[in-house]
């Protein structure tokens, strides 16, 4: 069994994107649909790389990346974030929520903006999880 | 002017950040804010003037655009109009993940829904997914007419919801309500519960509102045909009620002016809006059904649409949340 990648987006389209491009590399894909449901399904299912989007219902994706960045047992897993959202404005919504009184969080490791081609998608996923 | 402290302690993620006030009622304070939108009534400028609330627990804003069905729908001959939808999807997704960055370095939390639907369902929906404590709506463009014959979308709104709805309106020939709208409330009070909620709702605004003007009107038609001792007996009753509403907010610490006016309550609270400079009218609404509203009229709902002033309407309270 391949390795296993969760894909947390609120849109259908691109969760169908992602998991084709994961299946066709020879990935497990796993889904949710927002924010919390991606938290849970990542305590639950322990991937191996998150794919996280982060403008999305209930949950951002800037708030599950702090809180799996905060988290003792899930500071680890690794986090590909695709997302319509810049880099620059992701890093400084993280530095405001570390200057209201948060810990300070890493930077992500990989970072794509939206729209992504299947090919550059599959040269990150295998970069951070081979 | 000197308020009570407020301790602003905070958490060890900086994802939240917490008033300590024990007498503010819990279930009336607005952390996440549902934004519907359909850019042209409401834009950013709008959502800024807001961002106020922060003082007073905001901390999650919600954007909402709903396409409304009857434009994409299945027609004959035509289909369902995909291209039509895709278009105004992403054109929504752009607007919105660009307003989304300016509130994500503000450290806001944001979250969005690009729907097809009816826009009362659809915001009601919104409300019970995201337990949203607040509706933004822009509003109606619809003439009296239509709305007769359609509905209006802030009585349905009313009907379907439990939580507050603000029907925003930037005033620009308002100047003194331009950019905080919860600076001066006037809170046009019937005695119904949901005008006493109301109270509740602006006593959690503490920290937003430097004075709030309390009205009552009392009607034209239940003094007729009084003596001139009777019609003073009931503008003295009001008095002393609207005393000891002020009374509730001077001792949560917000300044409060009581006044009595007679006549029609639509014309009376839009005249006390402008004679009191307010900048938000805030009504208790009542959970008419809509050929009740249509038949009888409402005075929320005529504030709501027609007065220049935005306007705050709190439901009362009901068994269930959201939709």
């Amino acid at each position: 069994m391949g390795k296993r990648v969760l894909v947390v987006d609120d849109d259908p389209d691109v969760r169908l994107f992602n998991t084709t491009v994961l299946e066709e590399n020879g990935y497990e894909p796993l889904e949710a649909e927002n924010g919390e449901d991606g938290l849970q399904m990542i305590r639950a299912e322990q991937p191996d790389l998150v794919i996280l989007d982060v403008l999305m219902p209930r949950q951002s994706g800037i708030r599950l990346y702090r809180k799996l960045k905060t988290h003792a047992e899930l500071k680890n897993v690794k986090v590909l974030i695709v997302s319509g959202i810049t880099q620059k404005a992701f890093l400084r919504s993280q530095q405001a929520l570390t200057e209201f009184g948060g810990t300070p969080v890493p930077e992500p490791e990989f970072y794509l903006e939206k729209p992504v081609e299947a090919d550059v998608l599959a040269d990150h996923i295998k970069k951070a999880i081979g | 002017m000197s308020w009570p402290t407020i301790s602003r302690k905070p958490s060890g993620d900086g994802t939240r950040a917490t008033y300590h006030e024990s007498d503010c009622p819990m279930d009336m304070r607005i952390k996440k804010l549902l934004f519907v939108t359909k850019f042209e009534e409401l834009g950013y400028d709008a959502l800024e003037t807001l961002l106020s609330l922060r003082k007073a627990f905001l901390e999650h804003i919600v954007f909402l655009y709903v396409i409304e069905r009857d434009k994409v729908a299945m027609q004959r001959g035509v289909g369902f109009k995909r291209d039509e939808a895709i278009r105004q999807k992403e054109a929504a997704n752009i607007r919105f993940i660009d307003w989304a960055e300016r509130l994500f370095v503000q450290g806001m939390e944001v979250g969005v829904y690009i729907q097809i639907g009816s826009l009362a369902a659809e915001v009601a929906k919104a409300v019970q997914k995201e337990e949203a404590d607040l509706v933004v709506i822009g509003r109606s463009q619809k003439s009296t007419l239509e709305q007769f014959y359609s509905g209006s979308t802030v009585t349905e709104l009313i009907r379907r919801l439990s939580v507050p709805v603000l029907v925003y309106k930037p005033a620009p020939e308002l100047p003194f309500a331009m950019g905080k709208p919860f600076d001066r409330p006037l809170l046009a009070t019937d005695w119904s519960p949901a005008s006493m909620r109301a109270v509740d709702f602006l006593i959690n605004m503490k920290p937003l509102i430097q004075e709030v003007r309390v009205v009552h009107v009392v009607d034209q038609g239940s003094i007729e045909g009084s003596s001139a001792m009777q019609a003073q007996k009931a503008r003295k009753d009001a008095k002393q009620r609207l005393e000891e509403v002020c009374a509730r907010f001077e001792s949560a610490g917000i300044p409060a002016r009581s006044h009595v006016y007679v006549g029609d309550p639509k014309e009376e609270i839009e005249k006390a809006l402008r004679e009191c400079q307010a900048t938000l009218s805030v009504l208790g609404s009542s959970a008419k059904t809509n050929w009740v509203e249509r038949v009888i009229g409402s005075t929320p709902r005529h504030i709501a649409e027609k007065s220049f002033f935005p306007t705050l309407l709190i439901p009362p309270e009901r068994r269930s949340n959201g939709g």
